[in-house]
């Protein structure tokens, strides 16, 4: 058995493989146990016909196919390991150029881990990742909470409703003096001014006051969704029986005490203004990570095979195929639904495909280039992570972890440690 | 002139007849009225073996009907030879 790799191409190497005559006959032994069952011959049960028997009847090709099937992956496997060839793709066979008695000879296509050509990737400058909150942010946190915690008052007798209040109304509405279906409600709750209602409507409620009776005159919209309706005249008739202000607590340690834990205003705020900036310098730090990553991947030089590409793609519409069946949607309806071509569909997946991969495969290179490894102590925190993710027993959950695991927990902790290496080298 | 040929028929094989060739012993269809010296002699003629010993069997024809009539297969010879263990064994698969 031997090979030579003939040539390497945009990360894609052909290569020669030779198996012996020797390994070829075994491999024809076993497709011959194989597919001796499909064989009848006069004068032999039907899978007892002896090989010669029926390569002699059938001739000697009728199980070099199978033959070449079993002898492949060993050949293939013993080549890749001679020549050194680190293959991301399933192999594609270019050729055979030999098949037969004295073995056999065959060209073979795989593309390999693209060479990473790592430019600059510590220089990058994440920009500012400190962040002071200013008075306003904390003022918008106020106002929300402040909000949460009012209090809807009815208003005093005689008061005019105003934007922002809420109208307990009894409505009914008619088209050409005629009450039409859906345009009736009692007792409804209405906050003015938050265009739950057609536009106009709640403008003219505004000015009115408890106990009144209005006619509204409105048009429906163009496009409503009951057809009969759109674009037509209405009048309705409103009662309003109640209008209600909102009541919003003051600003004082008294509204601190109600909503916090704390027992001044100025504490609050204290603790709003570390929250936001602990959140925000989170966010920032999270866009700095994949800024930094981008460009990282920006400076690098790779040929990423078509095959690698390819075979991303496919898993990816699989993926995707399976969540839409999870979900009671074919691919088909989801196309129709989402006016969306096949093509288009493939099209925005390879992108995403080959912005993953080359992301990987940066990654992947920093990694051994800067010689980051994972410590036992941080697989098992990640471990314990993603236990506690899943809501799992955490003991129950490592006792469950095969070798094949930790190392994929292992790649993630170096992954993330890289990322963030990324990130401090340059802050400097 | 009786060549050695219009004495051995052919070779029979079938599971049980390749099973014997373990025992150096092969099977032919030979011709119904030769003897057992006749067929070793053949049988060493055409393929250049040693003969150590010949079975000789009579096979009936099988009766076959067809609808109304009813018709029977000629009878045959069968014969299995043993050859001697020193002797080189028979190739006789080509062109059956």
């Amino acid at each position: 058995m031997g090979s030579s790799v003939e040539k390497i191409e945009k990360s894609v190497v052909t290569m020669k493989i030779e198996v012996s005559a020797e390994d070829f006959k075994k491999a024809v032994t076993k497709a011959y146990q194989k597919n001796k069952g499909k064989f009848y011959i006069d004068g032999f049960r039907k899978g007892k016909a002896p090989q010669k028997i029926i390569e002699q009847r059938y001739g000697k090709e009728v199980f070099y196919e199978d033959a070449l099937d079993f002898a492949f992956p060993d050949a293939y496997l013993k080549a890749i390991e001679e020549n050194k060839i680190d293959a991301v793709s399933r192999p594609s066979m270019e050729s055979i150029d030999k098949i037969g008695e004295d073995g056999l000879e065959m060209t073979i296509s795989v593309a390999i881990m693209p060479e990473v050509e790592l430019g600059e990737y510590k220089g990058f400058d994440p920009g500012d990742l400190a962040y002071e909150p200013t008075e306003e942010d904390i003022n918008v946190e106020i106002e929300k909470m402040q909000d949460q915690n009012s209090r809807l008052v009815s208003a005093a007798e005689g008061e005019k409703a105003k934007s922002g209040d809420t109208a307990i109304i009894d409505f009914e509405g008619f088209k050409d003096g005629v009450a039409f279906e859906g345009g009736k409600a009692e007792d409804h709750s209405l906050v003015l001014g938050s265009g739950m209602f057609i536009p106009g409507f709640e403008d003219q409620l505004i000015g009115t006051a408890k106990g009144d009776e209005v006619e509204v005159n409105v048009t429906f919209p163009e496009e409503y969704q009951a057809e009969d309706l759109a674009g037509q005249d209405v009048v309705f008739k409103v009662a309003i029986k109640d209008i209600k202000t909102k009541e919003v607590p003051e600003l004082d340690d008294e509204f601190a005490k109600d909503v916090s834990e704390f027992d001044t205003l100025e504490e609050l705020k204290e603790d709003l203004k570390k929250k936001i900036k602990d959140d925000k310098e989170k966010e920032l730090l999270e866009i700095a990570k994949v800024k930094a990553v981008d460009a990282a991947v920006e400076n690098a030089k790779m040929e990423i095979p078509d095959q690698m590409i390819q075979e991303e793609v496919d898993k990816s519409l699989r993926d995707f195929e399976y969540q839409l069946k999870m979900q009671g949607i074919s691919m088909e309806d989801y196309f129709t639904y989402t006016n969306m071509s096949e093509e288009t569909l493939i099209g925005q997946v390879k992108e995403d495909s080959h912005k993953k991969l080359s992301r990987d495969l940066v990654l992947t290179k920093i990694t051994e280039t800067e010689v980051i490894e994972a410590s036992e102590d941080e697989i098992t925190a990640e471990i314990e992570e993603q236990a506690a993710m899943y809501n799992m027993d955490v003991e129950k959950f490592k006792s469950t972890v095969t070798e094949d695991q930790k190392k994929y927990f292992a790649d993630s902790v170096k992954r993330k440690k890289t990322i963030e290496f990324l990130v401090d080298n340059t802050k400097k | 002139m009786l060549s050695p040929h219009d004495i051995i028929i052919k070779p029979i094989v079938t599971e049980k007849s390749m099973d014997d060739m373990s025992e150096n012993k092969y099977t032919f269809k030979v011709k119904k009225d030769a003897n057992k010296i006749q067929i070793k002699n053949a049988v060493e003629n055409i393929f250049g073996v040693k003969v150590e010993k010949v079975f000789t069997m009579n096979m009936n024809g099988k009766v076959k009907r067809m609808g109304k009539y009813t018709g029977r297969r000629a009878n045959w010879k069968k014969a299995i030879v043993k050859l001697t263990p020193d002797s080189k064994s028979i190739e006789f698969f080509e062109g059956i």
